[in-house]
C-alpha cells in the first residue's frame, strides 16, 4: 500500500509539474462532468438554444442552472461516483498522454484498455439512482432495460461503481509505470526491474536527465 | 509473456472491444429503424396510390398485395412492439409474387419504383426517429378537465409532470414545482400525471397512483393535491412505503370517507386512466421520472428530464412566457 501511494505521489509530481497536463486533465474532467449532468436534457438544451428572439445570455443561464442537477437529480452516492469518474478520467488521460509523449506507447495499451472500460462502464451508470440508468434506458428502451436494471441490487449504479474502480486501477498501473520511468534508470541508460542492483539513486537532477534522454 | 506482447494483446483487445461496441450500436440503431407491419402496409398503400390505379398485374390488386405482406409476416403481427420486417425481405416478398404473373407494368420497373419508395420511406422514418424527442414532446395530450391542476387554470404556461409516487426524485421535484407555481403570480400552472415505474417500484407505485385518483374522486382536485403533498411528506420512497397503513392514514387526515376510499382502492376503476398516462408519458419521450414538459401559451414545448433545480425551472417558465 505504501508503495502504491509513493508511486502515485511520484507520478503526480512528475506529470502535473507541467501546467499543460493540469489543464488537459481539468478540461477533460469538466467535459465528462458536463456531459453527465446535461445528458438527460440534451433535447431541452437543443430547444432552448434554437429558440429565436432570446438573448444568448438567457440561454446560457438556463444551461448553467441545469448544472444544479448534480445536487437535485443525483443521489449523494451517484453524484460522488459521477464526479470521481470525471476526475479520474481526466487524470488517467493526462497520464496516458504523458507516457505517449515519453515514447512509452507500448506501455500504455493495457492501461488504455482498463481506462476505456472504466469510462464505458461509468457512462452506463450515469443517471437517476432510483429511476434507472439514463444511458441504458435511453439506448435500450425498446429492449426492456428498465426491467433488467430492476434485477440489479443497486439498479444500475453498479456500472458507475465499476467504472470508478476500473479507472482507479488504470491510474494506479499508470502511476507505477511513470514512477518506474523516473526511478529505475540504470547507469548505462537501460531500464531494468526495480529490484535490479544496478539502479542509481534518484535525485531531481537525475530525473530531469533521464527524462531528457527519453525525449 | 513479454511486456511488449502483453501490451500488443491489450491494444488488440481494445480495438476488438471498440469494433464490437460499434457493431452492436449500429445493429441496435438499424433495428430501431426497421419499419413495422403498419409502416409496410402504409408504404405499399402510398406507392400504389401514387400510381393512380391498381397495378395491372394479372391476379394481383392493391388489397392482395397488402394482404400478401400481412399474411407472410405473422411475426410482425404477433411479435412485440417495435419488431419489424426489413427492407430486403419486403422487396423479396413483392418480387416473389410478381414473378407469378407478368403485367403491363414491367416487373423491373415496378421493383425499381417500390425500391425507391422504400428507400425514401426509410430515410423519412430515420429522420423522424432522430427528431423523435422533439416531436413526441409536442404529442403530450393537452390539459383537460380531468387533469389535476395546481395553480390558476388560466395560467399561460403549463408544467406537465409525469411522476411516480415511489421515486425519491419525484418527491424532491414535488416541492420544487410547487414553489415555482406559488412564486409565479398566476403565470404557471402545474399538471400532475401518473408514470409509475412498475419494474422498479412493483405494486406500490401503481397502488399509490390509484389512491391519489380515489382521493380526487371522493374529494375533488383539492383532495388530490392534499393527498399528494401529504404522501410525499410521509413516505420514504424507493418502494419502502407501508401502503396498508399510510394510505388509510392520509385518507383520514384529509377528511375522506375511509370506507369509500378503501372500496375505491380495490375497484380497479382508475386503472385505465393510469395506463393511459403511462402510454402518454412513453409516447412523449419519457425514459424515467420525473419527466416534465413545459408548454407555452403558443404551444411551444420544452421537455425536461429529472428533478432539476428550482432556478432552472423558473428560467424555463420565463422563457416559455416570452413565447407569444
Amino acid at each position: 500500500m505504501r508503495t502504491y501511494f509513493s508511486d502515485l505521489r511520484a507520478a503526480f509530481a512528475q506529470v502535473f509539474a507541467h501546467a499543460g497536463y493540469i489543464l488537459l486533465a481539468s478540461a477533460l474532467a469538466l467535459a465528462v462532468f458536463l456531459f453527465a449532468v446535461w445528458f438527460p436534457n440534451f433535447d431541452l438544451m437543443g430547444e432552448v438554444f434554437s429558440a429565436p428572439g432570446v438573448a444568448f445570455t438567457a440561454k446560457l443561464q438556463i444551461a448553467l442552472s441545469l448544472l444544479g442537477g448534480i445536487v437535485t437529480n443525483f443521489s449523494l452516492f451517484s453524484a460522488g461516483y459521477t464526479i470521481a469518474i470525471a476526475v479520474l478520467f481526466g487524470i488517467n488521460t493526462a497520464m496516458i498522454v504523458y507516457l505517449l509523449k515519453q515514447k512509452r506507447a507500448v506501455a500504455t495499451g493495457q492501461n488504455f484498455a482498463i481506462g476505456s472500460g472504466g469510462m464505458a462502464s461509468g457512462a452506463l451508470g450515469i443517471g437517476c439512482a432510483a429511476c434507472g440508468s439514463l444511458v441504458v434506458s435511453t439506448v435500450l428502451s425498446s429492449f426492456g432495460a428498465a426491467g433488467a436494471l430492476a434485477l440489479l441490487p443497486l439498479q444500475g449504479e453498479e456500472f458507475g461503481i465499476l467504472g470508478a474502480v476500473l479507472l482507479v486501477v488504470s491510474v494506479s498501473l499508470m502511476s507505477r509505470k511513470i514512477a518506474a520511468l523516473v526511478s529505475c534508470e540504470t547507469v548505462a541508460g537501460e531500464r531494468r526491474d526495480a529490484n535490479s542492483q544496478s539502479h542509481r539513486k534518484v535525485t531531481p537532477s537525475t530525473v530531469n536527465d533521464s527524462l531528457k534522454s527519453t525525449r | 509473456m513479454k511486456p511488449e506482447t502483453q501490451n500488443k494483446v491489450a491494444v488488440a483487445v481494445v480495438i476488438a472491444a471498440v469494433v464490437v461496441t460499434a457493431v452492436v450500436l449500429f445493429i441496435l440503431m438499424r433495428m430501431s429503424y426497421l419499419p413495422d407491419e403498419a409502416r409496410v402496409t402504409q408504404l405499399i398503400d402510398q406507392r400504389l396510390a401514387q400510381k393512380g390505379s391498381s397495378i395491372s398485374t394479372p391476379g394481383l390488386n392493391e388489397a392482395q398485395v397488402i394482404k400478401l405482406i400481412e399474411d407472410r409476416l405473422p411475426d410482425a403481427k404477433s411479435g412485440p412492439a417495435g419488431k419489424g420486417v426489413n427492407e430486403a425481405r419486403m422487396i423479396k416478398l413483392i418480387e416473389e409474387r410478381l414473378a407469378a404473373g407478368k403485367g403491363a407494368l414491367s416487373e423491373k420497373e415496378f421493383n425499381e419504383r417500390v425500391e425507391r419508395g422504400i428507400v425514401a420511406f426509410i430515410d423519412k422514418q430515420r429522420r423522424a426517429e432522430q427528431e423523435r424527442p422533439k416531436q413526441l414532446a409536442r404529442n403530450v395530450p393537452p390539459v383537460s378537465k380531468s387533469d389535476h391542476i395546481y395553480g390558476s387554470p388560466d395560467a399561460p404556461v403549463t408544467l406537465i409532470e409525469y411522476s411516480d409516487f415511489e421515486c425519491p426524485f419525484c418527491k424532491r421535484f414535488h416541492r420544487t414545482a410547487k414553489q415555482v407555481v406559488d412564486e409565479s403570480k398566476g403565470q404557471v400552472k402545474w399538471v400532475y400525471r401518473h408514470f409509475p415505474i412498475e419494474q422498479l417500484h412493483p405494486v406500490k407505485a401503481r397502488k399509490e397512483a390509484v389512491a391519489s385518483e380515489c382521493a380526487n374522486e371522493l374529494g375533488g382536485n383539492d383532495a388530490f393535491w392534499k393527498f399528494a403533498d401529504r404522501f410525499f411528506e410521509l413516505t420514504p420512497s424507493n418502494n419502502r412505503t407501508d401502503v396498508d397503513n399510510v394510505l388509510p392514514q392520509i385518507a383520514r387526515e384529509i377528511g375522506l370517507d375511509e370506507r369509500q376510499f378503501a372500496s375505491c382502492l380495490v375497484s380497479g376503476r382508475h386503472d385505465k386512466r393510469i395506463d393511459k398516462d403511462i402510454r402518454d408519458a412513453n409516447a412523449s419521450g419519457a425514459n424515467g421520472t420525473p419527466w416534465s414538459v413545459i408548454v407555452s401559451k403558443s404551444g411551444k414545448t420544452y421537455p425536461l428530464s429529472g428533478a432539476q433545480p428550482q432556478i432552472a425551472i423558473k428560467q424555463l417558465t420565463e422563457l416559455a412566457l416570452q413565447e407569444k
